[in-house]
C-alpha cells in the first residue's frame, strides 16, 4: 500500500509543508556565519549531527571566502593596477568560494536532504541572511 | 540603481526593488561632479601639461594621467557598483511575523547588544549595520551613506572604491593645483595668454573643491581606522560606548582595502533546482517522547511538552541558549488556511502555544494594501489567534468566545507550522510546563528564540492578550518571567515595544482608551474598537507624529521620567543611550510597553490627538503602574482613571494596544536621519516597578522585563516615540 502510494507520488514532486529559516549568527560581528542551533521542526526529519555538520561546513566555507589572505591582497592590487578592468575577466575569490558552496549545497541536497524530504536553499539567494530549509510533506506516512 | 559588478549578470534572483520613477534632479550633483572632474582635468592636460612636459619632464603628465585614471575608475565603480543591496525577502520568510513580530530584534555582538530593526519595505530584520536607503529604496549592507555626488549608496561592496576615490581625488586636486601653480609662477609675465588664464581657472576650481574633498577624505580616514560607517558616526551609535564591529585599526584598514570583493545579491544566476524530492522519506529514529508527542492535540500539552523539552534541552548544546522545547512533530493534519509554518524568526519552534494577544504588528510599509488586508482580515488574525488558544488577537479580543472554540481545529496547523503566529510570540508553550519554571530556561539565550518560553497562559487569558506581543523579545529576558507569566512575553531584544506591524500603521481611531481597557464598563467599546481596527486605513503618520512629539515633550517634562524633551535630539541620544544601555544592562523595559503606552484616549474619544496624547500619557502610566499613579500629567483632556485591572479589559487592552501601537509605529517608521534608531517609546518607566496586577499584568507584561529596582531611562525618539530603558 505504501509502495503504491509512493509510486503514485513519484509522478510529482512533493509539496512544501513548511519552511525553516536558519538565521545568521552575529555573535562575531558581521562575518557570515549561520546558527548551528538545531531547529525543532527538523527533529523528526534529520539527525541533529548531520544538520550541524552541514551548517558548520557552510560556516567554514564562508569564513574562507571572507578571509583576508594573500589571494585577496593580490586580487586587490591587480584590480587597482588595471583600473578594475580585471573584474571583467577574472572571478573574484569570494565568487569562487560561492561556487564551491553552491556545489556543496547541491551535493548535500542530493545525498542527505532530499531523501529526507528537505531542501536547502543557497543562502546567497536570500542575501546571505538565512538558510532556507523547505520541509516537504510526507504523504507516504500516516502520522 | 545601475548594477555593475565584476561577476556575471544572470537571471535575477531575489526581489529587486520595484522600478522607481525617474527623477532627473537626482542626477544633477553627479553630472556636476563628473563635469568638473573631467572638464578641469582635460583643460589641465591640454593647456598646462605640454609646457610642463617640455620644461621638466614627460613624467609629469604621465603621472597625472595615471592618477586621473585611477580617480575616474574609482568614481565609476563607486557610481555604478551595487553597494550591497539586499533582495526583498520572500513572502514565506516573514509569514508568521506579520502581526506579531516586534519591531526590533536584539542580537549580541561581541557582548554588545545591537538592535535589528524590521524593515517593512524589504520584509526582514535588517542585519547589523544594514540600513534602508530612502533614496534608493533598498536595504544596503554595511550602509555608509547615500552619496549624491555619485548618485549611489555607499555600502559594503563599494565603500572601498568610494574611499579610494576620495583619496585619489584629493591627490589629483593637489597635483593639478600644484602643477598649475608652477606654471603660473613661471609665466607671471604672460598671464594674459589663454593658457595661463585657463590654468588659473583650473586652479581656482581645484582650490575650491579641495577643502570639502579633503575634509571628507580625512573624515573617512578616521572612520576606516575606527571601523565605523558614516551612518554610525552621524547617528552617534557608538559615541558613548564600544563599537562591536571594530577589529583594531590595522585590521579595519585591511578589511576595507584588501578584502575580497563581496558578492552581489541581486541579479545572480540562479541554478535550477535539480533535486527531486520524492517520498518516501528517510526518517531518523524517533525517541519515545517524540512518538508520544505525535498525537495531535490542541496545543495544550503539558506533560508531553515538558518531557520533550527536557529531552530536547539535553540534546541542545548548540550555541544558542534558546533551549525551547521543540514542538511536537507536526501531524499530517494541516489547517487549510495555514499554508506553511514559517519559522523565520525562531527556528526552535515551540508548539502552538496559545498566543497572547499582543501582537507585534509589522505592516508592510510598501504594501499598505497587503498589510491592510492582513491586519484587517479577520481570518488571518483568527488563525494566528487560534494558535494561541487563549490569546485573542487584538482583533479577536472582541470575539473571544468564538476564538476559544477554534483552537482545537487550528492547533494542528499550529503544530504543523510550528505555530505560525504562536511561535513568534514565543514559544509559548501555553499550557505546557506552565509557570515560570519550564520556560525560564528556554528563554535565555538565543537571539533567535523569540519564542516565549512556554508559560501557562491559559490561566491568564486576559493577560495573554498583551503577552503575546512581546513574545518575540521576551525570551532573553526570562529573568522577569518567573514572577509573571506574562513577563516572558517581553520582547527579548526589543528595547522598545513597538511592533513591526505597527511600524507603518498610522494612528487609528483612538476610540480605545487605555482607561477603557481597564474598566470593564468600557468593554463594549472594545468591540467597536475592533471594528474600527479592521478597516484600518493608513493615515499620514506625520500629524500624529508631531502631535506625539509635542505631547511627548509635554509629557516628559511633566513627568518624573527621565528622558529627553527634544524629539530630534532624543533620537540621537536614544542611540547613544541605547548603546550605553546595551552595554550596560541587558534589560530593557518591556518591549511591549510601547503599545501599552499607546493606549488610548478616554473612552469615546476618537480623535487623533487625544489618542496620541493618551499614548504618551500611558507611556508614563505604564511605568508607574505599580505605583498606581495616574501621573498622567499629559495634556490629554480625558483624565485617565487609575487603572483597575479587570479581566474583561484584556481584550480591549489588546485592542487598544494594537491601535496605539500602530499610531506609534507610524511615525516611527518613517526614515529619519537622526532617528534611525528611535524606538517606540516604551510606555512607562522601568519595568521593574510594575507590580503584577490582574489586568495590569496584561499591560505590564512588557513592563516587567527590566530588572527590578533598576533605574529607568526614558528615551524619546524622533516622532515622539519613547521608551524606557532600565539601566
Amino acid at each position: 500500500m505504501a509502495e503504491t502510494h509512493s509510486l503514485q507520488d513519484m509522478r510529482q514532486q512533493a509539496a512544501v509543508a513548511a519552511k525553516v529559516f536558519i538565521q545568521r549568527d552575529y555573535t562575531n560581528g558581521t562575518v557570515c556565519q549561520f546558527q548551528t542551533k538545531f531547529p525543532s521542526e527538523l527533529e523528526t526529519r534529520i539527525d541533529k549531527q548531520q544538520f550541524e555538520e552541514t551548517v558548520r561546513t557552510l560556516n567554514n566555507l564562508y569564513a574562507e571566502a571572507e578571509k583576508l589572505g594573500s589571494q585577496s591582497y593580490i586580487e586587490g592590487c591587480l584590480a587597482c593596477l588595471t583600473a578594475y578592468t580585471i573584474f571583467l575577466c577574472m572571478e573574484t575569490h569570494y565568487e569562487k568560494v560561492l561556487k564551491k558552496i553552491a556545489k556543496y549545497i547541491q551535493e548535500q541536497n542530493d545525498k542527505i536532504y532530499a531523501p529526507r524530504g528537505l531542501l536547502l536553499t543557497d543562502p546567497i539567494e536570500r542575501g546571505l541572511r538565512v538558510i532556507e530549509i523547505a520541509i516537504f510533506e510526507d504523504r507516504s506516512l500516516t502520522r | 540603481m545601475p548594477g555593475f559588478s565584476g561577476g556575471g549578470v544572470g537571471g535575477g534572483v531575489g526581489g529587486p526593488a520595484p522600478p522607481r520613477p525617474f527623477r532627473p534632479s537626482r542626477y544633477v550633483p553627479v553630472s556636476a561632479a563628473t563635469t568638473f572632474l573631467v572638464g578641469s582635468t582635460t583643460l589641465f592636460f591640454c593647456f598646462t601639461c605640454p609646457w610642463l612636459s617640455e620644461y621638466f619632464s614627460s613624467v609629469i603628465p604621465i603621472y597625472n594621467a595615471v592618477i586621473f585614471l585611477f580617480t575616474l575608475a574609482n568614481f565609476c565603480m563607486a557610481t555604478f557598483m551595487d553597494p550591497g543591496v539586499f533582495p526583498r525577502a520572500e513572502e514565506d520568510e516573514d509569514k508568521e511575523d506579520d502581526f506579531r513580530a516586534p519591531l526590533y530584534k536584539t542580537v549580541e555582538i561581541k557582548g554588545i547588544q545591537v538592535r535589528m530593526k524590521w524593515c517593512s519595505t524589504c520584509r526582514f530584520y535588517r542585519p547589523p549595520r544594514c540600513s534602508h536607503c530612502s533614496v534608493c529604496d533598498n536595504c544596503v549592507e554595511d550602509f555608509d551613506h547615500h552619496c549624491p555626488w555619485v548618485n549611489n549608496c555607499i555600502g559594503r561592496r563599494n565603500y572601498r572604491y568610494f574611499f579610494l576615490f576620495l583619496l585619489s581625488l584629493t591627490t589629483h586636486i593637489v597635483d593639478v593645483f600644484g602643477f598649475g601653480l608652477v606654471y603660473v609662477l613661471h609665466h607671471r609675465q604672460q598671464l594674459d595668454t589663454p593658457h595661463a588664464a585657463v590654468t588659473m581657472a583650473v586652479m581656482c576650481v581645484a582650490g575650491l573643491f579641495f577643502v570639502p574633498v579633503a575634509g571628507l577624505t580625512g573624515f573617512h580616514m578616521v572612520l576606516v581606522a575606527r571601523g565605523r560607517t558614516t551612518n554610525e558616526q552621524v547617528t552617534g551609535k557608538f559615541r558613548g560606548g564600544v563599537n562591536p564591529f571594530t577589529n583594531g585599526c590595522l585590521r579595519n584598514i585591511s578589511h576595507v582595502l584588501c578584502s575580497s570583493q563581496a558578492p552581489r545579491y541581486l541579479g545572480r544566476w540562479r541554478s535550477a533546482q535539480a533535486v527531486d524530492v520524492q517520498p518516501p522519506f528517510l526518517r531518523p529514529p524517533l525517541t519515545e517522547a517524540q512518538l508520544e508527542a505525535k498525537v495531535l492535540d490542541n496545543g495544550i500539552q503539558n506533560d508531553r511538552h515538558s518531557t520533550r523539552s527536557k529531552s530536547s534541552l539535553d540534546q541542545m548544546e548548540s550555541q544558542s541558549a534558546d533551549a525551547e522545547p521543540p514542538p511536537p512533530p507536526k501531524p499530517d493534519l494541516r489547517y487549510p488556511g495555514l499554508p506553511r509554518a514559517d519559522t523565520e524568526e525562531s527556528s526552535l519552534l515551540t508548539e502552538a502555544p496559545p498566543t497572547p494577544s499582543m501582537y507585534k504588528y509589522r505592516p508592510a510599509f510598501s504594501s499598505p494594501g497587503r498589510n491592510h488586508t492582513a491586519l484587517t482580515h479577520p481570518n488571518k488574525m483568527i488563525r494566528g489567534e487560534s494558535l494561541d488558544s487563549p490569546s485573542p488577537s487584538i482583533l479577536h479580543s472582541s470575539r473571544q468566545p468564538s476564538y476559544r472554540s477554534e483552537p482545537s481545529s487550528l492547533d494542528g496547523a499550529t503544530v504543523l507550522g510550528g505555530g505560525v503566529g504562536a511561535r513568534r510570540v514565543g514559544g509559548e508553550r501555553g499550557e505546557g510546563p506552565g509557570g515560570p519554571g519550564g520556560t525560564a530556561g528556554g528563554v535565555s539565550g538565543g537571539m533567535s528564540g523569540y519564542s516565549l518560553t512556554g508559560r501557562s497562559y491559559t490561566s491568564y487569558p486576559s493577560s495573554l492578550v498583551l503577552s503575546t506581543g512581546g513574545s518575540r523579545s521576551s525570551s532573553l529576558r526570562s529573568a522577569h518571567t518567573t514572577h509573571n507569566p506574562l513577563a516572558t512575553l517581553h520582547s527579548e531584544g526589543t528595547t522598545d515595544t513597538s511592533y513591526k506591524s505597527l511600524a507603518n500603521q498610522t494612528p487609528r481611531n483612538g476610540s480605545l482608551s487605555y482607561d477603557s481597557l481597564l474598566t470593564p464598563s468600557e468593554s463594549p467599546e472594545f468591540e467597536s474598537a475592533a471594528h474600527e481596527l479592521s478597516p484600518l486605513k493608513p493615515r499620514a503618520p506625520f500629524p500624529s507624529a508631531t502631535i506625539t512629539g509635542q505631547s511627548e515633550v509635554a509629557l516628559s517634562s511633566s513627568t518624573p521620567l527621565q528622558g529627553y524633551t527634544s524629539p530630534f535630539l532624543s533620537a540621537q541620544i536614544a542611540q547613544q543611550r541605547e548603546g550605553q544601555l546595551l552595554q550596560g544592562s541587558a534589560t530593557f523595559s518591556s518591549p511591549h510597553r510601547a503599545y501599552l503606552r499607546a493606549v488610548s484616549p478616554p473612552p469615546l474619544s476618537s480623535s487623533g490627538p487625544p489618542e496620541t496624547q493618551h499614548l504618551l500619557k500611558h507611556n508614563q502610566d505604564s511605568s508607574f503602574r505599580a505605583l498606581r499613579n495616574p501621573s498622567s500629567s499629559s495634556s490629554s483632556p480625558g483624565a485617565r482613571s487609575p487603572e483597575p485591572p479587570v479581566s474583561p479589559p484584556p481584550r480591549g487592552l489588546s485592542l487598544s494596544k494594537s491601535q496605539s501601537y500602530t499610531g506609534e509605529a507610524g511615525p516611527q517608521h518613517k526614515p529619519r536621519p537622526a532617528g534611525g534608531g528611535s524606538v517606540l517609546g516604551g510606555g512607562g518607566a522601568g519595568g521593574g516597578q510594575q507590580a503584577p496586577q490582574s489586568t495590569s499584568r496584561l499591560v505590564l507584561a512588557n513592563h516587567n522585563t527590566s530588572k527590578p529596582g533598576g533605574g529607568v531611562k526614558k528615551v524619546t525618539g524622533v516622532g515622539g516615540t519613547t521608551y524606557e530603558i532600565s539601566v
